[in-house]
């Protein structure tokens, strides 16, 4: 067992806030998701698309936050180097996310076989990103998820290294440079072919798209922790 | 031979601080080495770079002949104590389990026979532990490890006399068995003081004193009576400390007694009272190194 | 115990050389083990080890391979006459120092040598 795969065990030795709750949060925002739709009395046999299913998402950023904050003190106590903890925390959030993915691909099924659970309510049906074949929505589903987690994971460790005003600075600048994209994208009135660009990338090309951006993003956070210190 | 921890040069700077100001020794093992000096004087800094922590500003690091800076096979080598370590939100059991997964030498047995002495319950978070009791799971993983390079900095927070003496016995016994290189960094010095074979002193992050126990046991003593009785004997002798109060005089004095000093003390009345380690020390970081070696011939 | 008067190895050379000056190990019993010895003053091994050295380097211990160390012949008989010699410098000196301290003459000295040796059922003196 290399150390990397150890680090990875460590984190699951908590198993419920890393396995379990992202779970919970998403039956609790299903049953409520249920409970709007039919006491809105929604028409049946339309499809009736829902947001619940956003809240994993935001969850398991959360919960990529609160892993590599939470556990580093004790993780480089074990004697790990800083590119083993980071690469074993990455390594659970690849693994989460397939999981994760795989069973958010499977409730698809379930929901397009019963109609919606019986009241069409599209839960795990999201138009363009998650309406595909079941191995599409695996795909895209893990790499959002696993974007963010990585995400995440960054956020965490900007915050153990500079506290909540970093924490606000990075947040803050990140806004910035979005705003600043926009800005550029408006000035050369390249709207159309940035709208353009997305219409005909698939399903899958935007999965890659997505995926490259992980990948950024987890070179941001292990650049982060090269000089952590606990 | 390489030395197992060797330090160069090393200087840590932050915030116009100087935490460590041009440290160099040697550790060679196996061998248990006392850190020691007045809290706040550089010696967690050092023992935080040593284990790759913490980084320096200036100078060189090598454990077990290399720099363990994100070097995995090193630190896997090692093991680090630290005065209230942070733990997760996990309990005592699986704080021990993950840390066996880490250290290629732990031993379960020692893990079990150390929980036991200091009476830790297995199921309770480590979180909900009182001070003295976190402080003996990070000395249960410190010494069930076994590892090579064994680093104590100050580790019995919290912790009684008692369970601090339990915490030398199950060292010194462990380590008898099993021969590792440990540096122990402590300001509680006549508690440790038999278990040490080397002492460094640091003061001001610079190493005051780098020597055996053995050396600089002895090697200077109290001379207490009547004033006039003090003045005579000590005369020609480096003085460290004078006090006095009415008739009576209390002097420190470098160098070693000797039977005919003794006899000649008794003789004026005198009473005398070698100091103790820690003495020695206190005396050493407000000194130099070269004050204490100076010795009457023997 | 051991004090901070001296390297603590040579504390622990001399008390088991006391030891074996009066007869609590005789010539040939097994001596404590280096660890024994660290465990019981809670030493360093090391120390201890270095303490027994001190005997073994001046002949007083021998080692028998893989068992231990062991009371050499002859030594008590060592120890014993370097102990007469320090008899002198450790005990008579200080007795006389007291002595004339206190204002006890010669003759009173002797009469009190007779009495503590007579209290302690001691012939010789």
């Amino acid at each position: 067992m290399t150390t990397v795969m150890n680090v990875t065990r460590y984190h699951l030795v908590d198993r419920i806030t890393v396995v379990a709750l992202p779970w919970c949060i998403l039956a609790a925002a299903f049953a409520l998701d249920v409970v709007i739709l039919v006491s809105a009395a929604a028409t049946p046999g339309t499809p009736h698309p829902v947001g619940g299913i956003a809240s994993i998402f935001v969850f398991v950023f959360a919960a990529g936050l609160a892993t590599a904050n939470r556990s580093l003190p004790f993780g480089l106590a074990l004697g790990v180097s800083r590119r083993s903890y980071y690469l074993g925390t990455i390594l659970l959030g690849v693994i989460l996310a397939a999981a994760d993915g795989l069973a958010l691909a499977g409730l698809q099924a379930v929901e397009r076989s019963t109609d919606g659970w019986g009241i069409s309510m599209h839960f795990f049906q999201v138009p363009y990103i998650l309406s595909g074949p079941w191995y599409l929505t695996w795909l895209t589903s893990s790499v959002v998820l696993g974007l963010l987690f990585v995400y995440g994971a960054w956020f965490g460790l900007v915050f153990r290294r500079w506290n909540l005003i970093g924490l606000a600075v990075f947040g803050t600048v990140q806004a910035a440079v979005v705003t600043a994209g926009a800005l550029a994208v408006t000035w050369n009135h390249a709207w159309t072919s940035v709208g353009h660009f997305f219409t005909t990338l698939s399903a899958a090309g935007l999965t890659g798209v997505l995926a490259a951006v992980a990948i950024g993003l987890a070179a941001g956070g292990f650049a982060m922790i090269r000089r952590a210190t606990v | 031979m390489t030395p197992t921890i060797s330090v160069a040069g090393l200087t840590r700077r932050y915030r116009g601080q100087v935490a460590l100001d041009d440290v160099t020794f040697d550790i060679e093992g196996p061998s248990i080495t006392g850190l020691l000096g007045r809290n706040g004087m550089g010696k967690t800094t050092l023992m935080r770079i040593i284990a790759a922590q913490e980084f320096p500003t200036a100078g060189l690091v090598r454990v077990l002949g290399a720099s363990p800076a994100e070097n995995d096979a090193i630190l896997r080598r090692m093991v680090f104590v630290r005065e209230d370590q942070a733990f997760p939100d996990l309990k005592v059991g699986q704080i021990l389990q993950v840390a066996s997964w880490f250290h290629p030498n732990w031993s379960g047995e020692l893990a079990e026979a150390l929980l036991a002495d200091f009476g830790l319950p297995l199921n309770r978070k480590v979180k909900k532990l009182s001070r003295g009791m976190r402080s003996a799971v990070g000395i249960i993983i410190g010494l069930a490890a076994r590892a090579e390079v064994t680093l104590f900095d100050e580790p019995y927070a919290g912790l009684d006399a008692e369970a601090r003496q339990v915490f030398y016995d199950r060292l010194l016994a462990d380590y008898a068995e099993h021969p590792r290189t440990v540096l122990l960094s402590t300001h509680l010095i006549d508690e440790a003081a038999g278990l040490l074979e080397r002492v460094v002193v640091m003061d001001r992050g610079r190493v005051m004193l780098d020597a055996a126990a053995d050396d600089i046991r002895g090697s200077a003593v109290t001379v207490s009576g009547p004033a006039a009785a003090v003045t005579e004997f000590t005369a020609g002798r480096v003085i460290w400390d004078r006090r006095m109060i009415g008739g009576q005089e209390s002097v420190v004095v470098a160098g070693a007694m000797d039977g005919p000093d003794r006899a000649r003390a008794r003789e004026l009345g005198l009473s005398l009272a070698p100091l103790s380690l820690q003495q020695l020390v206190v005396h050493a970081a407000g000194r130099g190194p070269a004050d204490l070696r100076e010795r009457t011939s023997a | 115990m051991l004090d901070d008067g001296a390297p603590i190895f040579s504390q622990v050379a001399d008390r088991l050389a006391e030891e074996i000056a009066e007869g609590a190990l005789a010539e040939g019993d097994r001596v404590p083990s280096s660890n024994e010895l660290a465990a019981f003053y809670r030493i360093n091994p090391a120390t201890a080890a270095k303490g027994i050295n001190v005997l073994a380097d001046d002949g007083l211990l021998e080692k028998h391979r893989g068992i231990g160390m062991f009371v050499a012949a002859g030594a008590r008989e060592r120890l014993l006459g370097a102990r007469r010699r320090r008899f002198a410098e450790r005990y008579v000196m200080p007795l006389v120092a007291e002595a004339s301290r206190l204002g006890i003459d010669a003759d009173d000295l002797v009469a009190l040598i007779r009495e503590s040796s007579h209290a302690q059922g001691v012939s010789t003196l």
